[in-house]
C-alpha cells in the first residue's frame, strides 16, 4: 500500500518534471528542472487535499440557523449572516458560526444579532468577540507579530520561485536555435521522405 | 544513473518533509503538549469581566438574590463554569472538593436550570462558596468560555492568572493550579 502510494507520487513527480522540460525552455539544466519539479510537486501535495474541501463546501446545504433567530429586518439579517460567516466556531473546527449546529455557535449568532439590533457597527461587533475569544475566532486574522509568518510566507515562497527562475536564466542563457543552411534543410527533407516511404513499405509487406 | 538517483530521492525527500510535520503534530498531540481542542484564553493577564448573576438559593446561606464577582476580592479565587448536563463536570467534582480546602471557589452554572443545578450539587457535592446562574450563557461568552467545565484562577485583585478548559484532575491541581496559587501567595 505504501509502496503503491509512493509509486504514484513518483510517477506524478516525473510527469511534472517532463512537463517542465517540454513546455518552457527556461530550465535548461537537469538539476534545475528537478528542483523546479520538486517545488511544483510539493505544492501539488499540499494543495491537493485542500481542494476536496473547496469543491464540497458549495454542495452541502448549510442551514444551521433556526427560524426564531432570524431578524425581522432583511437588511439587518443580511448583515448578521455576513458577520457570522467571518466568525469561526470554537468547538467545531473549520466551520463558521453561520454553518455550525453547535450550541455555542448558536449563542454567538444570537449575540451578533443582539448587537446589530442595538445599533453597533460591524467592526465593533467583530472586535468585541475577537477580544473575548482571540485570533482563533476570526477567519481573517489580523497581521501582527504572531501571525506575520502566516501572512508573508506565501509571498516569500513565490519570491523564492521567481528568484530560482531568474538565477537559472542568468547562468544558462537559452541557446539561440542554430540557423539551418539550405543544404541541411534538403538533407533533412530527404531523410524524412525516405523514412516515411520505408515505413509504408513495411506496412504493405505486413499486409501481404 | 545520477538522474535516476536524484529523481528517486527528491519525491522521497518531499514525502519525508511532509511526514516530519505530521509526525511532530502527532507526537505533540499524543504526548499532551499540544491539544487542538485547547484554545488559549485571551483573558489571562486581564481583569475578569464584570459578573453579576442570579444566585442559586441554597439552604444555609444568605438570601441575596444576586451574586457579584467583586464580593470575592482580596483573596485568590477559583471561578468554575459547570453544568448539571455536563459529564466531565461530574468527573471533576472530587478534585474540586479537594482543592476547595485551599481556595474559595465561585461556581457559575452555565446554561442550566436552578432545580437541576441544585440536584447536581446534592448528588456530587458542593465545593462552591456561592453559585451564580448563567442561564442563557451570555456571561460565558463575556468570559470567552467555549465549553464546560472551564476553570479560571483569579488573583486578589480579580485579574485572571490562568485558565483551564476541561475537567480539573488531581494532576492539574498539583502541577498547574497549586504552583500558580503559591506564586500569588508570595
Amino acid at each position: 500500500m505504501t509502496l503503491l502510494a509512493f509509486r504514484t507520487m513518483s510517477q506524478l513527480f516525473h510527469r511534472i518534471v517532463r512537463l517542465i522540460k517540454v513546455y518552457p525552455p527556461i530550465m535548461p539544466t537537469k538539476p534545475l528542472r528537478l528542483a523546479a519539479g520538486f517545488s511544483v510537486f510539493l505544492a501539488v501535495m499540499i494543495i491537493a487535499p485542500l481542494t476536496t474541501t473547496v469543491f464540497t463546501v458549495g454542495t452541502i446545504p448549510a442551514m444551521a440557523i433556526t427560524p426564531e433567530e432570524i431578524l425581522g429586518d432583511p437588511k439587518l439579517e443580511a448583515r448578521a449572516r455576513a458577520l457570522s460567516k467571518q466568525l469561526r466556531c470554537l468547538v467545531c473546527q473549520n466551520q463558521s458560526i453561520d454553518d455550525s449546529d453547535a450550541d455555542l455557535a448558536r449563542d454567538l449568532r444570537i449575540e451578533v444579532r443582539r448587537q446589530i439590533t442595538a445599533g453597533r457597527s460591524d467592526e465593533i461587533i467583530i472586535e468585541q468577540i475577537h477580544q473575548k475569544y482571540g485570533d482563533y475566532v476570526l477567519f481573517n486574522p489580523p497581521l501582527d507579530r504572531g501571525t506575520v509568518f502566516l501572512w508573508l510566507a506565501p509571498i516569500g515562497f513565490v519570491g523564492l520561485g521567481v528568484l530560482i527562475i531568474v538565477l537559472a536564466r542568468r547562468n544558462h542563457p537559452v541557446p539561440a536555435s542554430p540557423d539551418l543552411g539550405a543544404a541541411d534543410r534538403t538533407r533533412i527533407e530527404t531523410m524524412l521522405v525516405t523514412r516515411n516511404s520505408a515505413n509504408s513499405n513495411e506496412k504493405e509487406r505486413q499486409k501481404e | 544513473m545520477s538522474k535516476l538517483r536524484l529523481s528517486f530521492l527528491l519525491p522521497l525527500l518531499a514525502f519525508a518533509v511532509l511526514a516530519l510535520f505530521g509526525a511532530i503534530a502527532l507526537y505533540s498531540t499524543l504526548s499532551g503538549s499540544r491539544d487542538p481542542a485547547q484554545l488559549p484564553s485571551v483573558l489571562v493577564g486581564k481583569p475578569a469581566p464584570q459578573t453579576t448573576l442570579q444566585r442559586l438559593r441554597q439552604r444555609d446561606q444568605n438570601n441575596d438574590n444576586s451574586v457579584t464577582l467583586t464580593e470575592f476580592r482580596g483573596q485568590p479565587l477559583l471561578v468554575n463554569f459547570f453544568a448539571s448536563w455536563c459529564a466531565p463536570c461530574r468527573a471533576e467534582a472530587p478534585a474540586l472538593e479537594m482543592i476547595s480546602k485551599d481556595i474559595t471557589i465561585f461556581g457559575i452554572a452555565y446554561k442550566d436550570r436552578s432545580e437541576d443545578t441544585a440536584e447536581f450539587l446534592q448528588q456530587f457535592g458542593n465545593p462552591f462558596q456561592a453559585v451564580g446562574m448563567d442561564i442563557d450563557g451570555r456571561n460565558g461568552i463575556r468570559w470567552g468560555v467555549y465549553g464546560v467545565p472551564e476553570t479560571y484562577l483569579l488573583d486578589r485583585n480579580g485579574v485572571v492568572v490562568l485558565r483551564h478548559a476541561g475537567p480539573i484532575t488531581r494532576g492539574i491541581i498539583e502541577n498547574t493550579i497549586m504552583p500558580a496559587l503559591e506564586d500569588l501567595g508570595s
